[in-house]
């Protein structure tokens, strides 16, 4: 018995709401945050009698991009189906879905882990299919348990979905997180879905089951709607643990759905065995099959970007990052266009890396902003790293500089006038002069020098200190040195 | 001749010319009905008002001296089962009764656009569901020619109504014969389109894969004209073809049928048919021959034998799932209960009829797990054989006739409770539909009771205008259909 291991076996279902600006089906504008319950609808999303369903070519192709983006096949000859049930939140009691014909199959990601490495994780299929709508179940203290009433708000009925399902390849809660964080960069990178888990942009099931080193294989339990990165990988730990513990004691695993309580941190069942639903499949009747023209799949293959794990490949290898760095600031396309938009203007690929990362992202996160509307733009970041390169002005004066034309959203020029930078700096007879009088207003920092009681050279430094602070910044360390020790020891 | 006698063609002439105004049309045929109504209970909504604002709105275009649509000051009546903006679309079901659609069938769109007026909605079997309009919650329509007998169906008040001379033409829908065989029982010209010439948005579904919109009418000039009307594309039904339509009117100036091909279909033998129905094939046969036609045999064994069992799972399958969302949540009829399931149950037990709930049931059967493969998916293959088989046809005839029904009209509540019976009465105009075919049923004379006899010419895929054409010759040798008086002399 002590000597019994469990392995979990997970795979996932991600439904990712498309980012099309009309329903799947109809004209209907899918912006529904904020929006009054049941004004986004017309006849064909509310499956009045009579309506029918029109396929919106847009989400079509978001489809395909992001299944050749998941190194799937794509299947140019494809068909809808009606997945019938009843439900309130269901306006025609069917839902137009893609079941034995999905638009792609069989791709694949890989997915990085702690160690450095990285894993494939096979993706079964993705297809397409309409959402449903919301209920609203209102009790007097706004619970659903006990509710008096429900409404439905069919607002989001119609919006497009694609479902990627993965193989059962993932072998931990940490990986199925990882998996997920990687699935939402994909679609946001490509600009096919928000990937907001929070709004319900981007929803996962999970299908877990353990195996027992004796053989032993547990029953699959399927855990639906987990609505955060957190929820996921805390559901499935528990559950691995759960299932892992009942077959160490021998005990049977039920086949079912369960439900992950947040608040309670465990997962609960919610469906038993009996209720499972035939959900009568037949293919519908309302849509002819859908037939991808001749080169429709090479012209997507064509407008999709460079992938994130891609570009950070490239940046390691053509920049010469480190794996943290090229990670960073390949995470997010605009920032990663920013860093490329800097370098490509002149700066070294490593001082902009160091740029980027550091005050950048500072001044974004004080700002509270996005990259796409960072002040100051790449080009006169470039510029200013190439003054540092070239010792026209110091580190620290362009670190003023930039603070000043990201606070004020001025150019460069202006930033370096408003914070008294030249550039060139402080050198030559200008400096001399600086510093003869630096050394008159210190007479007696000077005598203990020069009677070599400063043995330490700290009273040197302190008049090097003081050098800086007045050229503030702007002028090369090493020269004020040398033509500080040549004064002092006229 | 009274003005609710005069087809469609002549109704907009008389406009044109100024010889009555759209009004006097619009009321000559809302009297007509008015007085047979009694009688034959054709009409589900009659649209007293906005008919007559749209009639006269066609009146002061004709003062203003614009120019008139084709189909300008024409009344018509619609099936109540093509959505109605604002007028109570019911499908003859308890459970719509109250309901009036946000928005127009397409084909609503296109007859205002040509200018016709909307006159009222029809009496049917309850979604489209039967073949005798019995299955009606507002009750039974009767045969205009023999009222105590049926009018067919299932678009039994739409065939009545243009029988009995309320409206020149009238539109129908057409799942497995529910306009052909209507028209053969009420003795008028019923035209089924080939599938996909006819948007069906804002159609109710029954059957989606088979259900077409189409024409019943007096004269064959006046099918042409609704035909060119409503047989555009529609980006709202992805089923609608998009090839372009011709003018189907240039069909009719036929002078013979030479070097056309007639296809009769040897296993014909086989049916039990109605041997006054039998006679007036024989002789629209005859008819065919004298006009010049090549009179050919063929073979549709897979038809004969699986046409039927084929038809009514795939139909019954869709008509399930079509149906399944009258569930009391959204529209019409929603009754009290405790729970979801039970407002579902509840709702779906009072609002629909036994035909109808025995339909759903025979539908959701086939298409469940267990017996998909046995019934729905088999049924699929038999359809496409029997399209191979009609295409296998079309190569050596260029149409096909066929009775419409095996029977003329039977007598109310003959068959209300032989539902298996029923469905034979279908049996040759379902395979039309299962392979999307156009088919055009005339009538060719009456029984010696006085019972129209019909029969239907089956074309090839697109071939309305072959249809039209016969059916022109038809008309100029034998006449077009007569007004039924309905009782009423
Ligand atoms: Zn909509």
């Amino acid at each position: 018995m002590a000597d019994l291991t469990f392995k979990p076996v997970i795979g996932l279902e991600i439904h990712v709401q498309l980012a099309t600006k009309s329903k799947l089906f109809c004209s209907c504008s899918t912006d529904y945050i904020g929006v009054a319950p049941n004004t986004n609808v017309c006849p064909a999303c509310l499956g009045l009698p009579g309506s029918l369903p029109a396929l919106n070519a847009k989400a079509v192709e978001y489809g395909v991009k992001a299944a050749l983006a998941l190194n799937c096949t794509i299947n140019t000859a494809t068909r809808f189906h009606r997945k019938n049930y009843f439900y309130a939140d269901l306006p025609k009691a069917y839902q137009i879905s893609q079941y034995d014909l999905p638009i792609a199959e069989k791709g694949y990601v890989d997915v990085s882990t702690e160690e450095g490495g990285s894993y494939r994780i096979g993706i079964t299929r993705l297809h397409l299919e309409e959402d449903a709508g919301k209920l609203v179940h209102e009790a007097s203290d706004g619970r659903l348990v006990g509710a008096d009433q429900s409404f439905v708000d069919y607002n989001r009925g119609g919006i497009p979905l694609a479902e990627i399902v993965s193989e059962p390849d993932i072998r931990s809660a940490a990986e199925a997180k990882e998996y997920v964080t990687r699935l939402r960069q994909l679609v946001r990178y490509l600009g096919v879905s928000d990937g907001d888990m929070e709004k319900g942009s981007l929803r996962v099931d999970a299908n877990i089951s353990v195996k027992c080193s004796d053989g032993r294989w547990g029953n699959r339990a399927e855990i639906k709607n987990l609505n955060s990165l957190r929820a996921l990988e805390r559901a499935l730990e528990y559950e691995i643990k759960r299932q892992s513990q009942l077959l160490a004691e021998g005990e049977e695993i039920t086949q079912e759905t369960r439900h992950w309580d947040d608040v309670e941190g465990v997962t609960r069942a919610t469906r038993s065995k009996e209720e499972a639903h035939d959900y009568r499949y037949f293919p519908e009747p309302d849509l002819p099959p859908l037939i991808l023209p001749e080169g429709y799949v090479e012209k997507v293959r064509n407008t999709l970007p460079e992938l994130p794990w891609q570009k950070m490949e490239r940046f390691m290898s053509s920049y010469e990052l480190n794996e943290t760095d090229a990670m960073i600031l390949s995470e997010h396309m605009a920032l990663a266009d920013f860093y490329e938009a800097c370098v490509e203007a002149g700066a070294s690929p490593l001082r902009a890396s160091n740029w980027v990362r550091t005050e950048v992202l500072r001044v974004m996160n004080e700002q509270k902003i996005d990259i796409t509307e960072f002040p100051v733009d790449a080009a006169a970041l470039a510029q200013l790293i190439a003054k540092v390169d070239d010792n026209k002005i110091s580190t620290t004066a362009a670190r003023e500089v930039f603070d000043t034309m990201a606070a004020k959203k001025v150019s460069l020029e202006e930033a370096m006038k408003i914070c008294g930078v030249e550039e060139g700096g402080i050198s030559g007879s200008d400096l001399e002069k600086m510093i003869r009088n630096i050394l008159e207003n210190n007479t007696d920092v000077v005598e203990t020098i020069k009677s070599g009681q400063d043995k330490k050279g700290k009273k040197q430094k302190f008049l090097q200190g003081l050098i800086m602070k007045e050229a503030r910044g702007q002028t090369d360390p090493r020269e004020a040195a040398s033509l500080l020790a040549k004064l002092l020891e006229e | 001749m009274k003005l609710y006698e005069l087809s469609a063609a002549q109704i907009t002439r008389g406009i044109h010319e100024g010889k009555f105004s759209a009004s006097e049309v619009f009321l000559s045929c809302l009297a007509r009905a008015e007085v047979l109504e009694p009688q034959i209970s054709a009409m589900l909504t009659i649209t007293e008002e906005s008919g007559m604002a749209q009639a006269k709105a066609v009146d002061e275009a004709v003062a203003s001296g614009k120019k008139l649509p084709p189909l300008a000051g024409v009344p018509f009546v619609v099936k109540d089962n093509m959505c109605t903006k604002g007028i109570p679309t019911t499908c003859a079901s308890k459970m719509l009764m109250q309901w009036k659609p946000p928005y127009n069938a397409t084909v609503i769109e296109l007859l205002a656009e040509a200018g016709a007026v909307l006159m009222g909605k029809t009496n049917l079997d309850e979604f489209a569901m039967g073949g005798t309009t019995e299955h009606s919650v507002y009750g039974a329509t009767s045969n205009p020619w023999k009222l105590d007998c049926v009018p067919g169906g299932s678009s039994g008040g739409s065939a009545a109504s243009v029988s009995a001379g309320y409206v020149p033409f009238s539109l129908g829908s057409d799942t497995g014969g529910s306009i052909r065989q209507p028209a053969a029982f009420c003795g008028i010209y019923g035209f089924k389109p080939t599938y996909g010439l006819v948007s069906r948005r804002g159609l109710a579904a029954f059957a989606s894969s088979l259900d077409q919109i189409g024409p019943f009418a007096r004269t064959v000039e006046d099918l042409a004209l609704v035909l060119n009307a409503i047989s555009q594309k529609d980006e709202l039904d992805s089923t609608c073809s998009c090839r372009p339509r011709p003018d189907y009117t240039k069909a009719l100036n036929a002078e013979s049928l030479k070097g056309r091909r007639v296809g009769v279909i040897k296993e014909i033998q086989e049916y039990a048919i109605d041997p006054e129905v039998r006679k007036a094939f024989d002789q629209t046969l005859k008819f065919c021959e004298r006009q010049g036609a090549e009179i050919v045999e063929i073979t549709l064994p897979t038809m004969v034998e699986y046409g039927l069992p084929c038809y009514y799972i795939l139909a019954l399958a869709e008509a399930s799932s079509n149906l399944a969302r009258f569930d009391g949540v959204r529209y019409g009829l929603s009754t009290d209960a405790e729970s979801l399931l039970d407002l579902y149950t509840k709702t779906r037990a009072q609002g629909f009829g036994l035909e109808v709930k025995r339909r759903i049931l025979v539908g959701t059967y086939v298409l469940s797990s267990g017996y998909y493969d046995a019934y729905y998916l088999v049924a699929q293959k038999a359809r496409q054989l029997i399209k191979q088989e009609f295409v296998k046809a079309f190569g050596s005839v260029d149409t096909i006739l066929l009775p419409t029904a095996p029977s003329p009209a039977f007598k109310k509540g003959e068959l209300i409770n032989d539902p298996i019976q029923m469905y034979m009465a279908d049996i040759f105009t379902l395979p039309v539909n299962l392979a999307g075919l156009p088919a055009l049923s005339l009538n060719a004379g009456f029984s010696a009771d006085g019972r129209p006899l019909g029969v239907q010419f089956i074309g090839q895929w697109w071939d309305e205008e072959g249809l039209l054409s016969t059916a022109s010759l038809h008309e100029k040798t034998f006449g077009c259909a007569p007004i039924a008086q309905g009782g009423v002399r």
